[in-house]
């Protein structure tokens, strides 16, 4: 579907223990993503229990948020990395389509 | 092997992050962190986490049963401790059936005591090493990769840097690995000529090696752990590199990926020229099938019977079996821990009589570091001074500039990433610019010294020139330490240091300090977290540093809540922002009375001397300049009676114990935080008129002022944190110093800045040195995970567990004890593993909490 002329691509986004967003953020770079949002001190409620937002005095402790576009075409080696990186960790991973303005930002 | 269009490696790099878990990241030697170095398998209980350490690091991770049993035989662990143990690491051992011997039943519990004092001991340990053809060119694959390491990496401005390292370390590593004739050697035609078509990019590199080695993807894991377990040090700096170095690092990129490529292609290149079969992934070692008949046999011989006798022996070797090899060690330091852990109970279970309500004249305000204990003690012991435990960074994350430098610092625990700068600006009447220059001078000196000793024919001028100078002068720093150091002090007293302060008002000096809005903030969080609601006249904020000369670890001496750096700027910081009358109008917008004539006072204790040193004296309004000489003068009184203590437990002469950190020669100049075990969250009532010999935390805390639980939540999730680094650190340096530990301090190499080797080369050597835990063959650091004693609301403690992951996972998995009670007036309780909390007794109905003692035994 395209949206007023926008363009279709794949959103993904990696809820990670704070101690793997270096790692997230290698695998964005290699599957080919040309940049990433960061979100620290993820709060929420899930498989693992409660999870609680930003601490005063430890960036590391709470969950991190990273959030990537590319196009579809780069999607299946992302999914494989970050699926090979959770197989022993907590994390989710969501992917979704999404639409750009300016695709030759994300390719 | 051409990459134009690089395939991607997705799951390589994720194998490499989960294989890296293995690995603590190691902190270059300029700020030197303690970590624990199985903090990447935190997630894991204790005792699993252990048993990958053993298996991929070839590692110790418990003292040894003969260790045990010494301290047993001191007295240190008791048979109503072990009793408790076994029942402890597992419960269904107390219902199980004894055995029938001699006319007499023994209880399984017994048996197994009788295995833990009695039996042998297991093999010495395992290791990564699969023993096959291709290991035995892995020593040589691995000297040559740790010589290009420390070739590569550079904390210090090394004067000859390796050509391309702005590049990265495989493809600097790549440009030259033709002209490393010991590479040659080893790989010969076949395997240079092999080295020659790998990929550009370092992953690309690793995946061409990992194949050539036939390790697919399946064995990756395991193969890339046995690599990093080869080169545990180099790893802990790469994975520093990775995740912790600052973003304004400007040393080269020593990334983990790099390493392993490196390594995974030179272990291939000299495979495939020696013929060697390719490596296959680790395997575990066999279990020794005989260790627990020589347990059963050593348990029949205690009991007087025959192991021949087939009933009994059965009996015991049945019940023997439901204690596997792990499991002893596991019961010895679960006997151990609750040893001292009925001790310091023992101690602090007394009616806590609250605080008093008369106003204080000088409050201060120490680390919560277990040296500050004993100078808390005996400052305490010289008037009626209140005494309260804060981190050292005194809640104020910052990078600290220095004046005339232009590398600030961070100032902080290395959990925060600190957002403000504070720099050090010369008081207003005061002309900094001959110190400055002076300054600069003596640098560039000492700059051009050095750049002289790393020359190619300079050191041979620079020895003909300044020898008859430098000659005599090394022998007086050895014979005469005193006498250069006062030396030293006349030099710098030519050009009188100009009078500071910490710019901490961002308004007046955009380049530095913070917002009057951020210093409210931190102003309140201090205050709330200190539960401080009185205040007295005079405050002195403490920190500390460690004054220690020719020492590779000098940092790791100084405040870890500051990241390895001294204490003093950020109790500057901390007091400026405090006696800021803007900040003070906002804290008495949000209820804090906080007193016009209370005056903050920055102050520094030095570890080694214990001289306290109170720093901008001269901004001590007149009105409180009594108080603080008061205090100036005790202080010293309690320094000198603490040095004295501290020398009983030091080696060398006692008369010299403060002069210790000027003797360029000492390998030990103080002990630093060894002996730690616990960590007291509390009013100081709890723990008043008590000797802790130096071995507790001690953050105070107020559970009323804190009343919907953020203080305590700040110091479950940060300093307790810190603190367990620091104590599994020593745990561990302690258990293996050679594997866990830096090794023999008298064989240590600085590389680059960036950490010690052992002799002219090898792995990176992380942890402390081995005279930092021992005197010859005696442990002096009792091995032992952090015990957290907590006064507040059981309730609201659990709260805090259950809601941070981190928090949960070091409780639940047994890396930290926890006890607590909620008032002053009720007895201490322990949490169990599943969030319960059950009423503390000690092992044995005779303890006498009336003479127990928390020095080491």
């Amino acid at each position: 579907m395209s949206w007023n002329g926008l363009t279709p691509m794949a959103k993904i986004e990696v809820v990670v223990d704070g101690d793997l967003v270096a790692a997230v953020r290698d695998l964005f770079l290699e599957a080919g993503a040309t940049g990433y949002t960061g979100l620290s001190g993820v709060s929420g409620f899930g498989h693992h229990g409660q999870h609680q937002a930003r601490l005063l005095f430890n960036d590391r402790a709470s969950l991190s948020m990273l959030i990537t576009v590319v196009p579809k075409d780069k999607v299946d080696g992302l999914v494989a990395g970050i699926r090979r990186l959770l197989e022993d960790r907590h994390g989710v991973f969501f992917v979704s389509e999404t639409h750009v303005s300016r695709p030759d930002y994300f390719s | 092997m051409d990459d134009h269009a690089p395939r991607r490696h997705t799951d390589l790099l994720a194998d490499i992050a989960r294989a890296a878990s293995i690995v603590a990241p190691q902190w270059p030697l300029t700020n030197v962190v303690a970590v624990n170095p199985l903090g990447g398998l935190q997630h894991l209980p204790f005792e699993e986490a252990a048993a990958l350490a053993r298996r991929w690091l070839g590692a110790r991770t418990h003292p040894t049963l003969a260790a045990f049993r010494a301290a047993y035989d001191r007295g240190a662990i008791t048979d109503a401790d072990l009793r408790r143990a076994i029942v402890d690491v597992d419960w269904r051992l107390a219902t199980r059936p004894g055995i029938e011997a001699g006319g007499t039943t023994l209880a399984a519990v017994e048996l197994i005591r009788i295995d833990l004092l009695a039996g042998p001991d297991e093999p010495d340990r395992q290791s990564s090493d699969p023993g096959t053809q291709a290991s035995s060119i892995l020593p040589a694959v691995d000297e040559l990769v740790a010589g290009w390491c420390a070739a590569f990496v550079d904390e210090a401005h090394v004067p000859w840097p390796m050509p391309h390292r702005d590049e990265g370390f495989y493809a600097a590593w790549r440009h030259l690995a033709s002209s490393d004739r010991r590479l040659r050697r080893l790989a010969g035609r076949r395997g240079m000529r092999w080295l020659t078509d790998l990929p550009v990019r370092a992953v690309g590199g690793l995946a061409v090696a990992l194949d050539t080695l036939g390790t697919g993807p399946e064995a990756r894991v395991d193969a890339l752990r046995g690599q990093l377990g080869r080169l545990p040090g180099w790893a802990g700096y790469a994975r520093w590199h990775d995740e912790w170095a600052p973003f304004d690092h400007d040393g080269p990129a020593f990334r983990l990926v790099d390493l392993l490529a490196v390594q995974a292609a030179v272990t291939a290149a000299v495979a495939l020229g020696n013929g060697a079969r390719p490596s296959p992934p680790p395997a575990q070692p066999a279990p020794d099938d005989d260790l627990l008949g020589r347990r059963v046999a050593a348990v029949c011989s205690v009991l007087g019977v025959s192991s021949d006798d087939a009933d009994v022996a059965r009996g015991v070797r049945e019940v023997l079996a439901l204690v596997p090899p792990a499991a002893r060690p596991a019961m010895w330091l679960e006997a151990h821990e609750g040893n001292v852990r009925d001790r310091l109970l023992g101690l602090l279970t007394r009616l806590d009589p609250g605080p008093t309500t008369e106003r204080p004249q000088v409050q201060a305000v120490f680390c919560i570091d277990v040296r500050s204990e004993g100078l808390r003690r005996h400052l305490e012991a010289c008037g009626s001074y209140e005494t309260l435990g804060f981190a050292g960074f005194f809640g104020v994350p910052m990078r600290w500039r220095p004046m005339g430098s232009t590398a600030p610092q961070a100032r902080c625990p290395v959990l925060v990433t600190p957002d403000h700068e504070v720099a050090e600006r010369p008081q207003a009447a005061d002309d900094p610019r001959r110190f400055l220059a002076t300054r600069r001078t003596n640098r560039s000196a000492s700059d051009a010294f050095h750049a002289a000793k790393g020359g190619l024919g300079s050191p041979f001028v620079l020895a003909e020139a300044s020898g008859w100078l430098l000659g005599p002068l090394a022998a007086l720093r050895t014979l005469a330490p005193d006498v250069t150091r006062q030396a030293g002090r006349w030099g710098r007293s030519l050009a009188r240091a100009p009078r500071t302060f910490a710019a901490v008002d961002a308004a007046a000096d955009p380049a530095s300090g913070l917002a009057l809005e951020e210093r409210i903030l931190f102003a309140e969080a201090i205050l709330t977290t200190l539960g401080l609601r009185r205040f007295g006249r005079v405050v002195v904020l403490c920190g500390h540093a460690s004054a220690n000369r020719n020492n590779p670890h000098a940092s790791a001496y100084d405040c870890g809540a500051c990241g390895g750096a001294p204490g003093g700027a950020s109790a500057r910081t901390a007091a400026a922002i405090l006696n800021d009358l803007d900040v003070r109008a906002g804290l008495a917008e949000r209820g804090f009375d906080l007193p016009d004539d209370t005056w903050f006072v920055a102050a520094e204790h030095d570890t080694v001397s214990d001289r306290v040193t109170v720093l901008d004296r001269g901004t001590v309004p007149a009105s409180h300049d009594t108080l603080v000489a008061g205090f100036a003068r005790d202080v010293e009184a309690a320094g000198e009676r603490l040095a004295q203590e501290r020398a009983r437990r030091l080696p060398g002469d006692p008369a010299r114990v403060r002069a210790r950190g000027q003797d360029w020669a000492q390998i030990r100049p103080e002990w630093g935080l060894a002996g730690n075990a616990a960590f007291v969250i509390g009013p100081r009532s709890v723990t008043q008129h008590l000797d802790l010999a130096c071995r507790v935390f001690l953050h105070s805390y107020e559970a009323e002022a804190d009343p919907d639980g953020v203080a305590l939540e700040t110091i479950l999730t940060a300093p307790l944190v810190v603190a367990q680094w620091i104590s599994a650190q020593y745990y561990f340096s302690t258990v293996d110093p050679d594997r866990f530990g830096a090794g023999d301090k008298l064989l240590h190499n600085p590389v680059g800045g960036v950490g010690v080797v052992l002799g002219e080369g090898g792995d990176l050597r992380v942890g402390l040195p081995l005279q930092a835990v021992t005197v010859g063959d005696r442990q002096v650091h009792e091995p032992l995970r952090l015990l957290a004693v907590v006064q507040a609301p059981l309730e609201r403690t659990e709260t805090i567990i259950q809601s941070n992951r981190v928090l949960r996972e070091l409780v639940d998995g047994g890396w930290i004890r926890i006890a607590g009670r909620s008032h002053g007036d009720e007895p201490w309780s322990l949490r169990g593993s599943a969030g319960t909390w059950a009423s503390w007794r000690p092992a044995d109905d005779r303890f006498d909490q009336a003479v127990a003692s928390l020095e080491v035994s």
